[in-house]
Parts: structure tokens; sequence; C-alpha cells
């Protein structure tokens, strides 16, 4: 469908509403003209490391936390907070075996489990003081990934596709790959619509064979009888339509044809040929991952899918994709975290800071947005749960976490936040969830409590009643 | 909610029409219908009925409010007096900081609306309660001009006035394949068969149109179709959502007494009050119970670590919020954090509703189906067969082991000297993090623990025992035949720690200090004295030996007297791993007694000499010699104990109900569930009409009672405005979830009334108010769209024609199987799992999709088991709800994915192959096959130049196909099942 001259052709829907807030009779095309203000931000690479990531041994270096080893927290401290699993009479402060160093002309101290996302300091923007409100898994993802912890809100991108407008193209507008390790705890809650139409909802793509669900013709129908077939579906559509009338017809024509379209770029999305070896080098693609001792819950095979998933996410954004979200479920560290931490970082690390790089030398990354975060971070405390016979682990700890943004209008190789000597609580320039989302639709050109939706009765925001932008990210 | 248009345009375009009407018309303004609209929207938010918003000490929500003054002294609203009227000046002020609403706010009022609240104030300032407050009353009908007046039905009246007034036309009728198809999906979701639809076209009796549509409201598929819809409204799913995901196998109880409840066309009123209280009936039936499964639907946080009574409350708050939606149309959940910012319903009255559900407790009953009981009975009898014809060689062998050599092992073999007095316990206690239950222990003094108990538990078992010089108690943890020993996933348990208390008569509890502890077997890692070392972490288990009995025996310090009127306190208590499955406690006076699982039958028997043994008694011994020492006997007995543990369960599906539980209540203030305000008793809200409950202590019952009460204003309303929105595509109030201020007014209020009214005299009977609905001449108009209105009522408003509207996901799939006669028509039963791959089913915990293989795979679409982190693509590609939060209004988007589906997914490409070579082998010519092949899935015939299009297609993919004709067919019906026309109803 010819985006600029397609009007006439457009279903009523599409027209009124479905085609997103701000998008109008354009055919889908952004006005820039009515952003709440300008954008910096076009495309988001969202990447999601399910479970609670140690922020203590990875990103907000504490070494008071070894000299406490061992002691119990002041009740002050404890007295008003719940866990998930830990008994706070008994727990005791647990040290970090990790070293810091300084990365780039910042100076940004990183631990030794991430020298690759080190060596891209000057880029990010590392928040320390992240603070969020849910200490269990699905509500706290709910809420980090839907501005609720209340299943059946729109995710991010969902948001955003709502407020930007559909651009038709060969693909979906957004698209979630998931390295899926221990599985995603609330499934696809984290990148669905909720009560948005479900156009808005991210798609489920796979970085290796099909893409997507149905993008392959059935066996024995090849490409010619699929083209005759798609051609004939318009042609009687249009036939019927010549009594009818309705725009609904129309559209059903041009979705038709876009699932045809979709069915050509979706092998030269996957076909990695053209990649450079450097390239595919830089992402770790065919890393030798190293073996775990005694397994793990989530990282084991997932070296190369997770690397794959990372360079799949620039090709998508290439093809105009506006949001990626790029799941991998393995970071809940209850125990064991000596060896499942290192082993984890081990598979992201590379990958991950490779995507920065590419995006950046492609000229992508100044308005692409990249996240990299969780949904809660980990306790100063080891974890005691009965029947641990050990302390290995650190539990959820919802109070004070670490996430970090790249590109897009950020103001990379800043620190934003301070936290006090155990990573407990945030003394400086704390960032609640609700703050960072509110970022977020900042930097794509929207007043966050202005992109709003009526449901139920009541116009609901992603970041319900509460949330501030934060200047310092971006300027 | 899913809706097809932005819902702020659809506000907009029927506020102008109503706005144009008053305006044009200059009718008198009128206060719920022109003018709390403006105010609800404009200005409540800051001058309503929520005191911690009010701005300026003024506020708009009351008629007092509005006369008297704010904090600046003047009067808001004098009546008459355009010039004294501080709201008037205020609205038309050109200064920044005076006029309202304040400058910086988005939203302005438009010419029209400050011209209406001037004219509001020149009339008089009548004030009025908004409409949907107010009881319905059976509205007259218009007269209506038009050839055959006496002719007209109510409804076409009601609507043919206001197309009158439009000076528009209605639709003609449409013709009758088009009506046999809109009838079909829309009564029982199926397209008809071709046979049906020609008969009905050729049915010359004047009222063939009321026997087609009679036939169809009989059908047992019609409550299959009218049962999706109430399950959008009941966030029904096959499983808890949250992390887990935790299956609910047997959630499907509820859907098919929704089925069955709309099959037998239950009244609405009997409908609302089994659903929301069926189990507080007198003498309720199972029935009745399942029916409160309605609420059941709830998500549920059962992730380790989550707290317990905080997702207790959350369910308790949904089944609030639903309940108001649903039924009263009203957003009542708003009022949870705060009193509402525009409608009448206070943060206490949202606490006084949510009281009736935080009395209550879920439970889960036993619900054995007819055709599992009779399976289970079948099974039970050639288990019994099997076990007869094992029994018998044991029978006839053991007595060839009498006397000589049952005598010979007994000389020969070491016996434990211990014997064990079984306590009986007086009272179990069970104490989990949350809970505490009392426990009935078995006829035999066993104590068994339940599936799903939870870990961090103990049980107190008091007894009363009267015994002297006890040295030491037993535990038995006991494994029934097929059955494990505990409840962990391997099997196992841990006893992390055991205790006994004592107390004589009214004096105090006493420690008994435990010296030691000796199983007959431990795993490596949880020995005996692990149970007794003060540590909860730790504790006795028995892995890898799951599948047997073992016990444990502890020794006291001290040898005790337990006088008369002694009671035992025992506290077995669970920590980690596993519960026992079942025990039984012991006392013995014998010192260092062995810790054997010999029973004590048994040893009994053995203590007798063997002459005063019956010959009963002999046999037992008999046969517990054959079972563990003979090498004959070992195989018998094995076979039988092999058999035992095939014994059939009994069916073990349970219907997710409510019980009632009394807890007091308080305001959560601001939400919050652990900031508790004042008490409050249950009530209902004081804008609508009164309650009257049966008794002090208000209940479900009554809550249900009143919302079924012909008094309420809103319940029929908002129930037929459902019905007849799934019959046109789009409600009389087209914000079906909102009757509040904020949401849209009815296009024709006298039709809802009118209907609202005949509802509740009628019966509330949803097959007589579906049938007058698609009797109306209103239902029967063409769909074609007329582009001279498009203008003027983009959204048919006005209904001057009927609506081309998606068939909703579930029905798009049975088209497609209906259609190649691959529809399995079972109705009801457990939900199916069509096959999917498994790259979509791994994203969730939760990665098991045991795809169901036989020919249940093909049942319609609302049985596909919902999974809520994994929802199925092809419905949720589609529009179905997630079942996360109750869907009020489904979208019907039309993207390229429905077009990947539809065209590639294996079970829609099977239907095309099945209808192509269906085709095919009737052997006839191609146009011939590609004629019946259209018109059996459209209902009608081909065009000439639709026809020749197909032909054309058929012989291109003949090519394409090497010359293969059934290939060329299939692809042929696949772009006839892929054609718009194909999945709309018209």
């Amino acid at each position: 469908m010819d985006t600029a001259t397609g009007i006439g052709g457009l279903a009523l829907t599409q027209l009124l509403g479905g085609e997103g807030l701000m998008a109008a009779t354009a055919g889908g095309l952004i006005q820039p003209g009515r952003l709440h203000h300008a954008a910096k931000a076009k495309r988001c690479i969202y990447i999601y490391l399910e479970g609670g990531p140690s922020q203590m041994d990875l990103y907000d270096p504490k070494p008071v936390l070894n000299q406490l080893d061992g002691q119990a927290l002041p009740d002050s401290l404890t007295k008003n907070m719940r866990f998930a699993f830990l008994s706070k009479e008994s727990a005791r402060v647990m040290g970090s075996p990790r070293t810091f160093k300084k990365h780039g002309q910042c100076g940004m101290e990183l631990s030794d489990l991430i020298p690759h996302i080190g060596s891209i300091a000057d880029d990010i923007c590392l928040i320390r003081s992240m603070h969020t409100d849910q200490f269990n898994h699905v509500p706290g993802q709910l809420l980090m990934n839907t501005g609720s912890a209340i299943a059946g809100r729109p995710s991010i991108g969902s948001w955003l596709g709502y407020g930007l407008g559909t651009a038709a193209k060969n693909l979906p507008d957004f698209v979630t790959l998931v390295a899926v390790g221990r599985g995603v705890p609330g499934g696809s809650a984290s990148w669905s619509s909720g009560f948005l139409p479900s156009k808005y909802s991210g798609v489920l793509f796979r970085s290796e064979g099909a893409p997507v669900l149905n993008v392959e013709s059935p066996s024995g129908v090849t490409d010619a009888m699929q083209h005759r077939s798609i051609e004939a579906v318009g042609e009687l559509n249009g036939l019927r339509n010549q009594f009818i009338g309705d725009p609904e017809i129309e559209s059903r024509i041009s979705a038709y044809e876009l699932a045809y379209r979709m069915q050509t770029a979706a092998p030269e999305l996957m076909d990695l040929s053209g990649e450079s070896k450097a390239t595919l080098d830089m992402y770790g693609l065919d890393r030798n991952e190293p073996k775990i001792e005694g397994g793990n819950r989530g990282g084991v095979g997932l070296f190369g899918t997770f690397a794959r998933n990372c360079l799949m996410a620039r090709r998508l954004i290439e093809r105009g994709v506006r949001v990626v979200k790029l799941f991998h479920a393995s970071w809940d560290h209850h125990s064991r975290i000596d060896v499942e931490l290192p082993h984890n970082c081990a598979l992201v690390d590379q990958p991950i800071a490779a995507l920065i790089k590419d995006l950046k030398q492609r000229g992508l990354l100044e308005d692409t947005l990249v996240v990299c975060g969780s949904e809660f971070g980990r306790t100063a405390l080891g974890e005691n749960r009965p029947g641990f016979k050990t302390v290995t682990g650190r539990d959820h700890h919802p109070n004070a976490f670490s996430l970090w943004l790249a590109g897009g209008g950020v103001k990379g190789g800043q620190i934003i936040g301070e936290t006090d000597d155990i990573a407990w609580n945030v003394t400086k320039d704390p960032v609640h969830v609700h703050d960072l989302h509110a970022t977020l639709l900042h930097l794509f050109g929207f007043d966050h409590t202005k992109l709003t939706y009526r449901f139920q009765g009541r116009d609901f925001r992603l970041t319900d009643v509460a949330g501030n932008v934060v200047q310092k990210i971006f300027t | 909610m899913r809706l097809s248009f932005s819902v702020p345009f659809i506000i907009r375009s029927a506020a102008f029409l109503t706005l144009a009407a008053v305006v044009h018309g200059k009718e008198p303004v009128d206060f719920g219908r022109d003018i709390l609209p403006i105010l609800s929207n404009n200005c409540l938010h800051c001058h309503g009925p929520d005191e911690n918003e009010r701005k300026g000490r003024l506020r708009l929500d009351t008629h007092e409010g509005a006369l008297g003054a704010g904090k600046s002294g003047e009067n808001a609203v004098v009546p008459g007096d355009l010039a004294s009227s501080e709201l008037i000046l205020r609205v038309t002020s050109t200064y920044e900081d005076e006029v309202m609403p304040p400058h910086d706010v988005k939203e302005k009022l438009s010419a029209t609306q400050i011209d209406l609240l001037k004219r509001w104030v020149e009339e008089g300032a009548k004030w009025g309660n908004h409409w949907a407050y107010q009881r319905p009353a059976p509205p007259s009908v218009p007269t209506v001009r038009g050839p055959a007046v006496e002719d007209v039905q109510p409804i076409d009246a009601f609507v043919r006035a206001r197309l009158d007034r439009e000076r528009i036309a209605p639709a003609p009728e449409a013709d009758r394949r088009t009506l046999a198809r809109r009838l079909s999906f829309d009564l029982v979701g199926l397209p008809p068969t071709a046979d049906s639809v020609r008969a009905f076209v050729e049915d010359r009796r004047p009222d063939a149109y009321e026997r087609y549509v009679d036939g169809l409201l009989a059908s047992p598929h019609f409550g299959e179709r009218w049962a999706r819809h109430w399950l959008d409204l009941a966030r029904y799913a096959d499983s808890a959502g949250y992390l887990n995901d935790t299956p609910r196998p047997y959630a499907y109880l509820f859907r098919d007494w929704v089925i069955n409840a709309i099959n037998q066309d239950m009244p609405f009123d009997q409908f609302t009050i089994e659903q929301l209280a069926g189990d507080l009936l007198p003498n309720a039936t199972l029935e009745q119970k399942i029916a409160t499964g309605f609420h059941r639907n709830s998500l549920k946080n059962d992730e380790a670590g989550a707290d317990k009574e905080e997702d207790r409350t959350k369910i308790a708050v949904d089944r609030t919020a639903v309940t108001g939606a649903v039924w009263l149309g009203l957003s009542v959940g708003c009022a949870e954090c705060h009193t509402h910012k525009y409608d009448q319903i206070t943060h206490q009255e949202f606490f006084q509703l949510y009281a009736f559900f935080n009395n209550t407790t879920d439970k889960e009953l036993p619900a054995p189906q007819s055709a599992e009981l009779a399976d289970y009975v079948a099974k039970m009898s050639s288990w019994e067969k099997k076990h007869h014809a094992l029994e018998e060689p044991l029978a006839a062998y053991l007595p060839s082991l009498l006397p000589d050599r049952l005598s010979e092992w007994e000389k020969a073999t070491s016996f434990p000297t211990a014997r064990w007095t079984v306590l009986k316990p007086k009272g179990v206690t069970f104490f989990t993090e949350d809970d505490e239950t009392e426990l009935t222990p078995a006829a035999d003094h066993s104590i068994a623990s339940r599936p799903g108990d939870p870990l961090k538990s103990r049980f107190v078992v008091e007894a009363q025992v009267t015994m002297r010089g006890v040295t030491a108690f037993r535990i038995e943890a006991l494994a029934d035949p097929g059955k494990f020993v505990g409840q962990s996933r391997r099997g196992d348990f841990a006893l992390s720690e055991f205790s006994v208390m004592m107390q004589v008569a009214q004096g105090p509890q006493e420690k008994l200090p435990l010296a030691s502890a000796r199983a007959d077997f431990a795993s490596k890692t949880g020995s005996a004295l692990e149970a007794i070392d003060g540590n909860l972490n730790t504790g006795w288990s028995v892995g890898p030996q799951v599948n047997e009995s073992h016990t444990i025996v502890f020794d006291l310090k001290t040898p005790q007297d337990f006088p008369e009127g002694t009671r035992l306190f025992f506290e077995v208590v669970h920590y980690a791993t596993g519960l026992f499955s079942r025990f039984r406690l012991s006392a013995t006076t014998h010192l260092k007694p062995e810790a054997t699982t010999l029973s004590d039958s048994i040893l009994a028997i053995l203590d007798l000499p063997s002459e005063r043994r019956t010959q009963d008694q002999q046999l037992q011994l008999a046969r517990h010699f054959a079972a563990t020492a003979d090498v004959e006997g070992k195989k018998l007995t094995q076979a039988i104990s092999e058999h035992d543990g095939k014994k059939p369960a009994y069916p073990k599906t349970k219907a997710a109900v409510l019980t009632a539980e009394p807890r007091s209540t308080r305001i959560h203030v601001r939400g919050d569930f652990r900031n508790l305000g004042d008490s409050v008793e249950p009530n209902t809200l004081a804008v609508l009409h009164p309650f009257k409950p049966r008794t002090e202590k208000p209940d479900r019952l009554d809550l249900a009672r009143w919302i079924v009460d012909p008094a309420n204003p809103l319940t029929a309303r908002v129930t037929v405005n459902y019905i007849w929105k799934h019959l046109f595509g789009r409600g009389i109030v087209a914000t079906v979830e909102d009757y509040g201020t904020r949401g849209e007014p009815p296009s024709h209020p006298e039709l809802l009334d009118y209907l609202a009214t005949t509802f509740v005299r009628d019966g509330w009977s949803r097959k007589k108010l579906i049938r007058e609905i698609v009797l109306s001449a209103t239902y029967r108009q063409s769909s074609v769209p007329r582009p001279e209105l498009m203008d003027r009522d983009p959204f048919n408003t006005l209904l001057a024609r009927q609506n081309r509207v998606r068939l909703e996901a579930e029905v798009v799939r049975d088209a497609f199987l209906s259609s190649s006669d691959l529809l399995n028509r079972q109705v009801g039963g457990p939900s199916i799992y069509p096959p999917l791959p498994g790259f979509v089913t791994a994203v969730g915990r939760d990665k098991d999709w045991p795809a169901t293989e036989t020919d249940e795979r093909y049942k319609r679409g609302l049985y596909i088991h919902l999974r809520r982190n994994i929802p199925y693509p092809m419905l949720l590609t589609f529009d179905a709800p997630d079942s996360s939060a109750a869907c009020f209004q489904r979208e019907r988007s039309n993207t390229p994915l429905q077009a990947l589906t539809l065209l590639n997914d294996p079970v829609f490409y099977e239907c095309s192959q099945k209808l192509g070579e269906t085709l095919f082998a009737k052997g006839k010519d191609r146009e011939s096959q590609i004629r019946e092949g259209f018109e059996s899935c459209m209902s009608r015939e081909p065009s000439a130049a639709e026809l020749k299009a197909l032909i054309s297609l058929y012989d291109d993919q003949l090519a394409l196909a090497q010359g293969d004709n059934r290939a060329a067919m299939v692809a042929t019906a696949r772009v006839i099942m892929n054609l718009d026309e194909f999945i709309t109803r018209e």
C-alpha cells in the first residue's frame, strides 16, 4: 500500500482513531507538529533482563559491603520491608567478590563482570537510583513494562504505537524477541496492548527460521501460487466491494497485500549473509559457551540466541520497526549468585555492547533509545530462605536498583543518583519507574500526562497518576 | 475494552448529534442530557464529590453547591440571572487568571457548550439527576409516518421516529440469504448450511422468518454463542495468571454452567443471583454453587514469596469493580483509592461494596461429572475383577504355609520387642502462614495433608493420653498404594522439627525433652536427628524411598507418667521440601524401641501363642510371611500390591466456588491494604435505589437481589444494551461499560427504556428479548453502507441500516471448521489444546502444552484452553480478550497478521484442503465444484464476474501445480475462505 496516496483506500476505522492518536489522514505518517514537543528518539530497543540482576555486583560498587559481611542490619532498615523469601530476623549482610574499575572518559565504575559494557560507558547514562513498589516478579515486571502492577494495561511499546500511529511497511511496528531461559513469568503481558487495540501489541518474533508465526506458506504452496492467491483475494474482494462499498473491505485487501510483503520480507530479514564477519564476531554469534557447573536455570544454550537477538534488533529497526523488546529470563539469583551471575553476564555483555557500537557506527544510535534493565534489584542481605543450608544468593529488592539508557537523546557518560553504603536505599535523585516512563515518553515527543486513553470511564496513562520527567537524563 | 473507534471521537460525535437537536430544535435544555455531561467532563474534577481535590470550596455536583458561593463569595449560579452567575462569567471570561476551565487546561468549552450553560441558567437552572440513576418507565410508543402504521413494532417505532425527525428513510430489508447468514451467526455463531439457507429462502409460509429464528433459538449452539459473550465479562480463563499461571483445569465447569443456563433461558435475575450468591441460596445445589465460579475467574498471584493478604484483598477489589461494571455499568473501581471524581460513588461506598466480597472465601468442591462417574464405576469394577483374580491364587496358597512353614519362620525371625499404642487425636489444627484450619483425622487415627497445602506449615495434634512410664513416641509416615509418602515434587517430605508439650489438668504446658531419634530409613541429607536439632532448615527425609511407608521414633529423656486428664500437644513442623502425605502418632513404654515398619496388627498376632490365634489371624500372619520372606508368596503378593497401585482414582474434578466467611472490613486509605481507615459494613450505593437486606448482616445474596431489584435503574438497561450491541455491533449506549456522567448518553433513550422495562416485565428472558429484536425491521435492514449518510452519521448511530461486522475470533475459526465439515459440534467439556509451535508456548514459565490429538481439537473456538500468559495466538490476533480484565467491547481490527493466520496457519490451511478435496472428490466439472464451494461458504451463489475470477484462478493454479486438479481446487477453496465476506457476518 502506498501510504502517501492510500487515503481513499483506507478503512474508516483506520482514518478515525485506528491509526493512533497522532497520525491523521496522511495514511499513518507521523506528523511531527502533532507531537507535544520535538522528539529526540524515534525508535526504541528495550533489553529486559528478567529476574532482577544484582546492582551491587554489577553497577553500584559498595566496598562497605565486604566490611559488613556477616553482620545484621539495624532494625530501622528492615522494619517496614517486605521480602519474597529471606527471614529478616536472622539475615546477614553478604559481601561481594566483584572488583570495580573506571571506564571511559567519564570514569564510570563498573564491575569486572561487564567489561564490554564498560567499553561503551561514555555512551550510557547509568541510573543507580531506580526504585519500584513491587517485590515479586510478575507485579514488578508489569509495573516496569506497563506502568501498573495490575495485568491488562498496555505495554510501553503499545503506548508508543498508539501515540505515534502506525506507518505501513513490511514488518510490525513492535516486535518482541525472547531468549527464553527459564520463561518470562508474566508471559505476553509484558508486550501486550492491554486495553489498547490489539494492533499495538508486540508481535513475538524468533531470530531463527521463520521469524513470525504463519509467515511461511504451507508446504506445497509455492511463492507463485501464493502470489496468485493473494491477487485473487484482492480481485474478488474488490468485486464484492463494488456492491457493498465498505472501506473495511479495502482495508482487508491492503492487509493481504501487506501480509504477502511480510512473507517476502521475512527471508531477507533473516538472511545474515550480508553481515560482515567482523559484525558477527562483534556480537559473538559463534562464541563458545562456557560450561556452567551444576547447570543453570536460564542461561544454558543461549549464548548464540541472545547474540543473534541483539543483531536482529538492529536489523529490525533498520527495516522500520519502531520498538524492539529483547527478553532474557535468567537473572533471579537467590542462590549460587557467584556462579550464575558471571555466566549470565558473559552471555549478554558482549552482544549488548556490540549492539550499541553497531548502532553508533551506522548513525542509528542518535535517535534510537536503548534501555537495559529489570524489574528490581537484589538485597545486600544474603538470602537465608528456610530450607537453604547455605547462603549463596540475594533476595528481591525494590528500594534501589540500577538501569541504564543510551542513544535517543540520552546524555551518555553520566551517572544519575546515589544509594547508601549497601545499595539499600536511594540517597540522591531517586527515579521511580513512573519517572523513567515519563522520561521515555518525553524523549519520544510526548507529555506523559497528555498521552491518555479512555477505558471504563477513566483516562489512563502509562504513568498512572505519577511520574516526573528526569531532565538530567537528556540535558 | 477494545473499541473499533477511538472513544473520544464517539463521544464527540454523539454529543454533536444531541447538541444539534437541542440547539437547532430549540427544545428546552435538559439538565441530565445537556448540562451534566458538560459539568462532569469539564468541572467536576476540581469541583466534584471528592473533597480532597476540591478547589475554591465550590462543588458543582449538587444543586446546593451550584447555587451557593465558593471561596470567592460569588454565587456560582443564580437562576434566571446570567449577569450574577459567577459560573457564566468565568466560562466566558477572557482573563487568564479568571477563565474556567483554567487557561492551562487542554480541553476548552465549545461555543455550543457555553451557549447551553447560558440557556440553562436563563431557563431557571433546573437541576436533575443523571439519566441513568433514574428508574426507567415504560415509554409510550411513538406513532410514525408510513404506509402501514399498525404493523410497526415498538422497536421500529422508536428508531423510525428518530429517523423521521432527521428526515432519513430506513434501509430496505436485506434479502433472505443475507438474513439467514446474519441470524445464524448472531444466534448460534455458526454459518448456516447451504441446505438450511435454501429451505429458508424457499419457505413461502408467512411466518417463515419466525420459524427460522425459533429453530436457532432452540439450538444447543445458541448457549455456546451467547455464553462466550458473557465469558468476556467474566474474564474467564483456564489459568490463574501471574508467574506460575497455575492451570485451572476445572474452570470449564463454570463455562458449561453458563452455556446450560443460557440454553435453558434461565431468567437473567436468577442468572445473576446464582453467580453472585448461589452458595447462599437455601439448599443450594452443586450447580448453583458452580455458578459462583464467575468471581473465581479473578487472577491469583501464587508466586512464592508473594504477600497473600495483599493478593486476597486485590482479588476482592477486582470482584467489587467487576460487579459494578458488569451489572451496574459504573466505574465503581475508580473509587478504590479516593472518592469518584465524576460519579456519586464515595471511597467509603466502594469499601461497603468491597465488604460483601471481603466476607467471602474461595473453596473447591468435589464435582465429578456424570460421564466421569460412569467411567470411574466402570474402571473400578474391572479393577475389582482383576483384584479378585489375583487374590484367589494367594488365598489358595496361604493355607499351604500353615502351620509348619509359618512357625519355622516365626522361630527363626527376631521381631521388634516394642509394642505401640496408637494415639487418638482429639483435635488437629493445621497452621499455614495465613490460615488456620481444623482437620479431621481418619478412622485409623491418621492425619492427611491436602494436595497443594503450602510449605511452612505445622500440624498441632492434641491427644488425651493416660499411660504410665512412656519412653518414646513414634510417627508413622504412611504411603498409600501407588502414592508417595510425601508431598514434594519428588514424593519426599522433610520433618523439620518435632516436639511434644504436656499439660496436666489446668496446669501449665511443659515441653517434654527428647533425647534421641532414629528412623527405619533416612535420606543421605536428612537424618532422623535433624528433626529434633532445633533448626527449621534441616529435617528428616526419606528420598529416594518415597513409595514406601517409614517410621521415626523419638526417645524421651526420662520415662513419663501421664495421669488421667493429661493432654499432649504434638507439633509437627514442615518448613522446606514437603509435607507428610499421611501420618499417625503412637507411644510406647518399651525402652529403646526399634524404628520398624512392621504393622502393629501383625505384632499383636505375633504376641498371641499360635494355639490361641484364630484361623483368620493365622492367615493374616501367613500373608505377611508370604509377602516378606517367601519366594512364591512374594510373587503372588507383589502382583496384588502392584495392582493396588493401579486402583482407579475417584474423579478429581473440583468446582471453584465462593463461600461465606465473615471478616471485618476497613477502608484502605488511598487504596493501600496496609493502611487501614474506618470500619465499614456491607452496603450499597446511596445514589441508587434503597437496599433492603434480609438481616442486619447483609451478605452477597442481599447484594445480588438488590442488583436485580426492578427498582434498580441500571441493571436491566445495561443488560439489554449488551444484547443489542451483539446484534448491531454497537450499543444504544456506546460506552457499554460506563453509564456514569462521563459515559455517552443513549442514542435512543426511549428505546433503551422500552427494552429494559419489557425485559423485566417478560421475566428477564434473554431469548424473548433477542427474538423481539431480531424480528424487528430495524434488525432486518440491509447493512450496505449509505454514502449519503457517511458525514451526517459516520457511526450509524441513528440505525438507518444494519452494520457489517467482522466475526469474532472464535467464530472465524468455527466458520472455517464448519464450512470444511471438520467441526466437532460436541457441546461442553474440558478445554482443548489445539497444537501450537513450541516457540510460542515456551515464553511463559509453564511451557507444557499437551496438544489435543483427537478430533476434539476441532471443537469450537470457545473451548480452546485460555492460558493467561500464553493466549492462543489466533484468538488474540482476532481481538479475543486476554482475560486479564473484564472485556466489555471487543475491537474489530483488520491486520496483516490476520491475513497470515487465515492463509498459512496449519488449522486454517487444513480447512481449505478439506473443502477443496471434498469438492474435488465429487468429480463434477470445475465450474460446478467452484459454485458449490462458494455457495457453501457464503450462503449465496457467486456472481458471473466472481465465478469468472475463480475459474481463472483455478486454471492458473492448475498450471502452477503441474496439472494437479486436487491442488488447484484446494488453492481455490483457500481463496474463497480468505475473502472478506467469509469472515464477515454478511
